[in-house]
């Protein structure tokens, strides 16, 4: 009786919140429903755990997540998926509320959630999915992940023999994994024009298998990329499962499987989750890369990275970036350094207030190759942010900045941001902030202050 | 003949969690600025050779406790070594990787890994991580000196009859209950503070190759690096602690 409570009470909570905004509500009546019925999303009925797609990692969860959905609803089927991105158990005992009958049972092909990594053992005790695909493990949100090992221990609570694995071939943490499913699938990204490589104070990781120095040939992304251990032989399949071949940035296009896709979007983190997601696609659903490829022609990503705005004569590229997160940061260095006509860098890293104690932590701009950027034709930097702006700035002075070239603001005032930018005489902006100055920035040009 | 600063940076691949080459990157730069050469070497498993002693510094970044007790097995040949090596000489050993050398770690699991012994500390692995900023005095080759920068605790320090590197104006420190941040023992250090310590904090930068210069019979550098940036660095990250909401045990009361 208390999961009908519970359940009947998610639903008015989910209809309510609709009504005044349809932004809400992607966690708060699974929440209450949970608190009604702790066991509220295990009784839910119908739901084939073969047909539950967990897609858990790092970076890519949420892309990955809305490529899969997006792919089969194309193909004429019916999912059930936190799209929201409500990634814990309150977002996915939402959902389930909300496309279950008033009885509780649900109706769906497949079930496709995006899961925090770090709550999977408590999602994974109410909702057992067979399948898991596993983005990347990279360093994280330090101040409540701690390391990566501390991710692993917590996936290594949920993989067991059981489960069949979607793995990262290039991402030596999760390729780890392989080792306890009963079975892996891989997939990969063939080296392309915007691979790197990085010098060797750079430093790259452990072998998860044996503790030895790790070896990468290359980088597509940040600490993915080929990779082997010499030491015990722990080393990326040079022909995964499903790999993405013959990329090409002019004209927007890439293959896998000998079949052509369009590339909606031509960011080389999105090749990963392009991959990921046929590889999800076919061996757990079904759906051929072939059937899989027209998706790709309608595919809009919800919440990407990037946005371009126009100010007075300027043209303003925002990089969004995760937060003591050093791959996003690279990724998007990489970005500007692969523009070389002349640009302003602006750089507003800022203080770490996901919650009480906010901290300072820019230490992650220390693992980033910032000497591309530097190369790449830069009229002039403006490090921003109340408390960390100098050491942005000293950053970039250790990468070969000269101190005459950075404009140093203790502060997140727009007014003095946008001065700033004014007197660039390029009209070529690059800024890399967090969301609630870039928010800010965007009304003061949609004020009409353009 | 150029003199040549001789740097060691112990387990550079395995142990990589904060940015900690920035450590690297300050040291090279202040010793290039005195007009020496910075040799930087990478010590890891398959080092077939590691004597300290042919080192001037010796750096240790954090790492997971995964692969501490690798860490130990290597290390623990060369014990004494490190042990009179710290006795004259500057290792800087930062994060969790401070544990490392101490007595036993105490995981969470509730299995236990033996350390190197070289500092009379027990740790403990905390359940949860605890993550802030850290602000302290400390005194490094005769300098009083403020220290400010982060910490990502997974760990907590029972220093037994150890000194402290630093006491506590703000910060979780060494276990959250005392005044105390990490260990001195002899010229190493060991500290909570993560990431590139050594480039937020120019001046205990400047008394590590001071340091240097002593043990290696060169003149001390008279010339100061200008620290005019750090300063304000320091002076806001400051203003953002003194105002900051925390959930800390209040100093007055540890």
């Amino acid at each position: 009786m208390k999961f009908y409570l519970a359940l009947w009470f998610a639903k008015l909570m989910g209809i309510a919140i609709n009504l005044v905004s349809k932004d809400r509500g992607t966690n708060l009546p699974g929440e209450k429903a949970l608190t009604i019925d702790p066991d509220f999303v295990k009784h839910f009925k119908n739901i084939d755990y073969s047909k539950v797609i967990f897609i858990t990692g790092t970076n890519g969860k949420s892309s990955t997540t809305n490529l899969v959905t997006h792919i089969l609803k194309e193909n004429g089927k019916k999912i059930v998926s936190n799209l929201e991105g409500a990634n814990l158990l309150g977002g996915i005992a939402t959902i389930l509320a909300k496309e279950a009958s008033l009885s509780g049972k649900l109706k769906a092909d497949y079930y496709v959630f995006e899961t925090d990594e770090r709550y999977l053992p408590l999602i994974y005790a109410q909702l057992p999915a067979e399948n898991m695909l596993i983005t990347n493990l990279q360093k994280d949100q330090v101040q409540r992940n701690g390391d990566p090992d501390f991710i692993i221990r917590k996936l290594k609570e949920v993989v067991n023999p059981k489960m069949t694995l979607i793995l990262n071939n290039e991402e030596p943490r999760s390729r780890f994994f392989e080792e306890i499913a009963r079975r892996s699938i891989y997939y990969g990204v063939s080296r392309h024009d915007e691979s790197f490589t990085k010098g060797a104070d750079y430093p790259t990781q452990a072998c998860p298998k044996c503790h030895h120095d790790m070896s990468f040939d290359y980088y597509n992304v940040d600490s993915i990329g080929a990779f082997h251990c010499d030491f015990c032989g722990f080393a990326s399949k040079s022909t995964p499962d499903y790999l993405v071949t013959d990329l090409n940035f002019a004209k927007q296009s890439f293959k896998l499987k000998n079949v052509d896709f369009h590339m909606p979007y031509d960011l080389p983190f999105m090749f990963y989750n392009y991959a990921g997601s046929l590889a999800v696609c076919e061996e757990i659903c079904g759906i051929a890369p072939a059937a899989a490829a027209k998706a790709f022609e309608s595919f809009k990503n919800i919440g990407g990275r990037f946005e371009v705005l126009t100010y007075k004569n300027k043209t303003i590229k925002y990089m969004r970036i995760k937060q003591e997160n050093p791959d996003t940061l690279q990724s998007a260095l990489n970005i500007m350094a692969s523009d070389q006509s002349e640009k302003m860098v602006a750089l507003g890293l800022y203080v770490v207030n996901d919650f009480v104690p906010h901290y300072i932590n820019t230490f992650y701009a220390f693992d980033c190759d910032f000497k591309p950027v530097v190369d790449s034709n830069v009229e002039r930097y403006l490090c921003f942010s109340e408390h960390v702006s100098y050491d942005t700035a000293n950053r970039l002075i250790y990468d070969g900045v000269s101190k005459e070239a950075i404009t140093i603001m203790d502060s997140d005032d727009i007014n003095e941001i946008f001065a700033e930018i004014d007197k660039a005489e390029t009209d070529n902006i690059y800024l890399i902030t967090w969301l609630s100055t870039f928010e800010k920035m965007k009304k003061f040009i949609e004020g009409g202050q353009n | 003949m150029e003199q040549t600063i001789k740097v060691g940076w112990l387990f550079n691949n395995m142990f990589n969690l904060h940015g900690d080459r920035g450590n690297l990157l300050a040291i090279r730069a202040e010793g290039q600025r005195r007009g020496y050469q910075v040799e930087v070497t990478q010590i890891n498993l398959d080092t077939a050779i590691f004597n300290p002693m042919d080192f001037d510094f010796l750096f240790c970044p954090p790492g997971e406790i995964e692969h501490f007790e690798v860490a130990a097995i290597y290390l623990e040949p060369h014990r004494k070594e490190l042990m009179d090596y710290i006795e004259t000489r500057p290792m800087l050993v930062t994060g969790t990787t401070v544990a490392l050398f101490g007595e036993t770690i105490e995981r969470d699991d509730q299995s236990t890994i033996r350390g190197l012994g070289i500092i009379e500390i027990e740790t403990q692995e905390n359940h949860t991580v605890y993550g802030d900023d850290l602000y302290y005095s400390c005194q490094y080759n005769g300098k009083e000196m403020e220290i400010v920068g982060s910490q990502i605790q997974m760990i907590d320090l029972d220093i037994k009859e150890e000194s402290p590197f630093g006491r506590l104006k703000y910060g979780y420190g060494n276990n959250g209950e005392t005044r105390f941040e990490g260990v001195i023992s002899g010229k190493g250090i060991f500290t909570n503070t993560l990431g590139p310590v050594l480039i937020c904090n120019p001046w205990l930068t400047e008394e590590i190759i001071n340091l240097i210069e002593s043990n290696k019979n060169w003149p001390i550098w008279e010339d100061h690096r200008d620290n005019l940036l750090e300063l304000k660095s320091l002076k806001s990250k400051i203003a953002h602690i003194d105002k900051k909401e925390m959930r800390l045990k209040k100093l007055s009361e540890r």
